[in-house]
């Protein structure tokens, strides 16, 4: 057992203790609220309470500092959740049948296009709910499916998507890993900053959001990419695919949609 | 020991053998992304592979070992049966249960989120369910320590507790306390959505819980190696220990100043305040404190021997040392990283300096050299003392040692030292492949190379570790308890505050809520906060 005199110097070890750690912490809070922020002048523009919430991470007047407050400007006002792709009920893909009628001019009877314009048999139901949805608010533009798309409610959209989702895909061979595929799709590259096409259509992973596409019309990808490239085209909400065109030579542009374009049920190879 | 030994053995050789498993996927990374191979056709293969490695090098390896030496220690130290024997069997299987159940979902490719899986990035369940289960058994662990403790406490009325099982406490306590972090992410913010419950996920809040964890259990790791240093070291070379209060400081230090520093993994991220990073990094700062007054009181326990043995001089003590005893080697050899690796984990903490490192290969090279080197060759040196204890076997051949602990010094240095030199100049860790044909990379390009060969050796070192421990030729001749290293001073007094928990973990709780209450509570209060989950091979 300690004795009594044991137990006090004990004691005021312990307090020695406590009183240097508050010491330690407050100096380096007072260092690292008051005195740093106050030789940085975005820190310090509009006075100590100020400076002090900043340094503290307080979020609420950060959007003002540059002067007028305006709305930020976004790609698209969808937001990709997991709900978006449970499975629909049989109804609600039936009902999309009958709304896809509208459609079957361009998208074929089946979904499967016999012009340039996009295949949508079996296409996730997220991305033709994404598109339908941009081209209704303006963020994808197209002379055509942006008046067809204005009129459409957010039930019809999700009715649609799950009748094109309900429907069998178009490819017979799901891009998979293969020393032959071309480079941009399977590795891409890393000094632009491309990523390869599998790493998000599928192959390597299927991303919420990215479509499936193989055995689209070559014309429509080297055209969607091309507007990618020159940002005409921005409804890519992360500038994902913008990123990857802009460094896109012409030659590689059309190499990917030569690709993907070829991978269809009806010339498989 | 009583009867702890089978409890011991099994917590060491799953942790030795999953290692080995996780040192293959590490080479082969290596050499996937070097210049000898062409690029990985499947970059998915390459980050399962890294989860793999990463899996169970952070969680499953030093877990294993802390609780298997922390078993060991308590008998050894406090002389007496274990208590709660059937509950450390229960703890050891939920590890098992849970690294298995990760393993399968990694395996299958449903779960390549890398080991810090962080959202809004999302694995299958069974992933996290398998990480938790590893973290409950190591609770059962924490409490079985304590619990054996407070008893001989009760038993043993105002004796010192042994430093061996105070550092060991010291790192248990830590670790209850450090593991809530990744536990509350885990549980409140990751299994909901990796279940489908709910959408969205609040990335910056998750990313600030995890990092609660993410420093806090570097030094978890570390524990069971400054137990060696401090209680196996010295009578390995048939020296004292210089001062046994000086070690208890050392781990009440860590158990304070290790926990509330985690935001200097945070430094680019934009939800955490600039002033809390500076916190963080200034009570960082505060780590080197106990790890400076460790090496001096090691280097000072050497220089007893030293002069013993007829050294003179400013610098003749250290020639007189004895070189010849694996323990000299290995914990020379876990001095120089840990030199090397300090000195670049103070680059890393420093807010200005950590602009041009964040996020490089210098990171995966820092932390390599301070776990992978001082650390795991301090694990080798913990199975190699208790080794004839556990398997009643002769003692391990000191040739046989030195060869293993020479071979991972060396391959440590060859592996990280480029990783180092490439991550100033810029290379991204975590990448699965590089374009060394670039003019750019070209001239990096060899010292990948050289990284792949500091790999292959270690894989060498690795197999020679399980091949020592393996081929102990048993005794019929009863083995001596292990006896842990006595200080230079037996009989001076211990002050009560150092004997004993309470004021530490105090001190480690409120300073915990002063550098995390806030940033926690306005992320958690911040609605924009929430983003749409990321599920990783979903489809």
């Amino acid at each position: 057992m300690n004795t009594p005199a044991e137990s006090g110097a004990s004691g005021r070890l312990a307090r020695l203790c406590i009183l240097a750690l508050i010491v330690v912490t407050v100096l380096s809070a007072m260092a690292g609220f008051l005195w740093l922020p106050s030789v940085q002048a975005d820190f310090a523009a509009r006075g100590l309470w100020d400076s002090i919430c900043r340094a503290a991470g307080v979020s609420r007047d950060w959007g003002s500092a540059g002067g007028a407050s305006q709305a930020p400007a976004v790609a698209t006002n969808v937001i990709l959740l997991p709900a978006m792709v449970r499975p629909a009920a049989s109804d609600v893909v039936g009902r999309g049948a009958t709304l896809a009628l509208n459609c079957s001019m361009c998208h074929g009877a089946q979904g499967m296009s016999r012009s340039d314009a996009p295949n949508l048999a079996g296409q996730y139901p997220e991305v033709i709910a994404k598109q339908l949805n941009d081209y209704k608010t303006g963020k994808r533009s197209n002379a055509i499916m942006g008046a067809l798309a204005h009129g459409l409610s957010e039930r019809q959209i999700a009715e649609l998507s799950a009748y094109y989702a309900a429907l069998p895909k178009a490819r017979t061979a799901p891009t998979s890993y293969d020393e032959a595929l071309p480079a941009l799709v399977r590795v891409g590259d890393p000094m632009r900053n491309i990523a390869p096409c599998i790493a998000c259509h599928g192959g390597v992973d299927q991303k919420l959001g990215a479509p499936w596409l193989e055995g689209m019309p070559r014309h429509y990808l080297s055209e969607q990419l091309n507007n990618f490239k020159s940002g005409a085209r921005h409804n890519d909400g992360e500038q994902q695919m913008r990123n990857m065109a802009r460094s896109m030579t012409a030659t590689e542009i059309d190499q990917v949609a030569v690709f993907y374009s070829r991978k269809s049920g009806a010339s498989p190879d | 020991m009583f009867h702890a030994k089978r409890l011991v053995l099994a917590h060491f050789w799953v942790a030795f053998i999953a290692f080995f498993a996780a040192i293959l996927l590490g080479e082969w990374q290596m050499f996937m992304r070097s210049p000898l191979h062409a690029w990985i056709n499947n970059p998915e293969h390459y980050y399962r592979s890294v989860t793999a490695h990463g899996t169970v090098m952070a969680y499953v390896l030093p877990t294993l070992v802390a609780m298997g030496f922390g078993y060991a220690i308590t008998e050894l130290t406090l002389k007496r049966p274990l208590i709660g024997l059937r509950w450390a069997w229960a703890g050891f299987w939920l590890v098992i249960a849970g690294t298995l159940m990760a393993s399968v979902t990694m395996g299958v490719g449903k779960a390549s989120v890398l080991y810090t899986f962080y959202p809004p990035m999302l694995a299958s369940a069974f992933y996290y369910v398998g990480i938790v289960l590893v973290v409950v058994g190591s609770w059962i662990w924490v409490a079985l320590m304590s619990i054996n403790l407070h008893r001989w406490r009760r038993d043993n009325r105002g004796a010192t507790v042994p430093l061996a099982m105070y550092g060991n406490l010291a790192g248990a306590y830590l670790w209850a306390w450090t593991s809530v972090g990744a536990a509350v992410e885990i549980l409140v913010l990751i299994l909901p959505a990796s279940l489908g419950l709910t959408d969205t996920i609040n990335a910056g809040l998750a990313r600030v819980l995890f990092s609660w964890t993410l420093h806090a259990i570097v030094y978890f790791w570390l524990m069971p190696a400054y137990i060696v240093f401090y209680t196996m070291f010295p009578a390995a070379i048939g020296s004292r220990l210089y001062s046994d209060t000086m070690g208890r400081v050392a781990f009440a230090l860590f158990l304070v100043f290790s926990m509330p520093i985690g935001i200097h993994h945070l430094f680019a991220d934009p939800q955490v305040g600039a002033g809390f990073k500076f916190m963080h990094a200034a009570m960082t700062a505060m780590v080197s404190i106990p790890t400076l007054l460790t090496v001096f009181t090691i280097v000072a326990s050497a220089e007893i021997v030293g002069r013993l043995r007829g050294g003179t001089g400013l610098f003749g003590w250290v020639r007189a040392l004895p070189w010849g005893n694996p323990m000299m080697l290995a914990v020379t050899f876990a001095f120089i990283m840990l030199g090397f690796g300090g000195a670049g984990g103070l680059i890393n903490m420093s807010y200005q300096l950590n602009e041009s490192i964040h996020n490089t290969q210098w990171v995966t090279g820092h932390f390599h050299l301070i776990f992978g080197g001082a650390i795991v060759i301090m694990y080798f040196m913990a199975a190699y003392e208790l080794w004839p204890n556990l398997r009643n076997c002769l003692p391990l051949s000191p040739a046989l040692i030195k060869t293993q602990l020479s071979l991972w010094f060396g391959g440590m240095l060859i592996l990280t030292m480029p990783w180092h030199l490439v991550g100033l100049l810029g290379a991204p860790r975590r990448m699965a492949y590089y374009d060394y044909t670039h003019p750019a990379l070209q001239s990096q390009a060899i010292t990948v190379t050289i990284s792949t060969v500091g790999g292959l050796i270690l894989v060498v070192a690795a197999a020679l570790f399980l091949y020592i421990l393996a081929s102990a030729r048993r005794t019929p001749a009863p083995v001596p308890p292990y006896a842990f290293s006595r200080a230079a001073h037996p009989h001076a007094r211990t002050p009560a505050v150092l004997n004993e928990f309470r004021l530490w973990i105090a001190m480690m709780i409120a300073l915990t809520v002063v550098n995390y209450g806030y940033p926690i509570y306005q992320l958690a209060m911040t609605p924009q906060a929430y983003v749409p989950v990321v599920p990783i091979g979903a489809r």
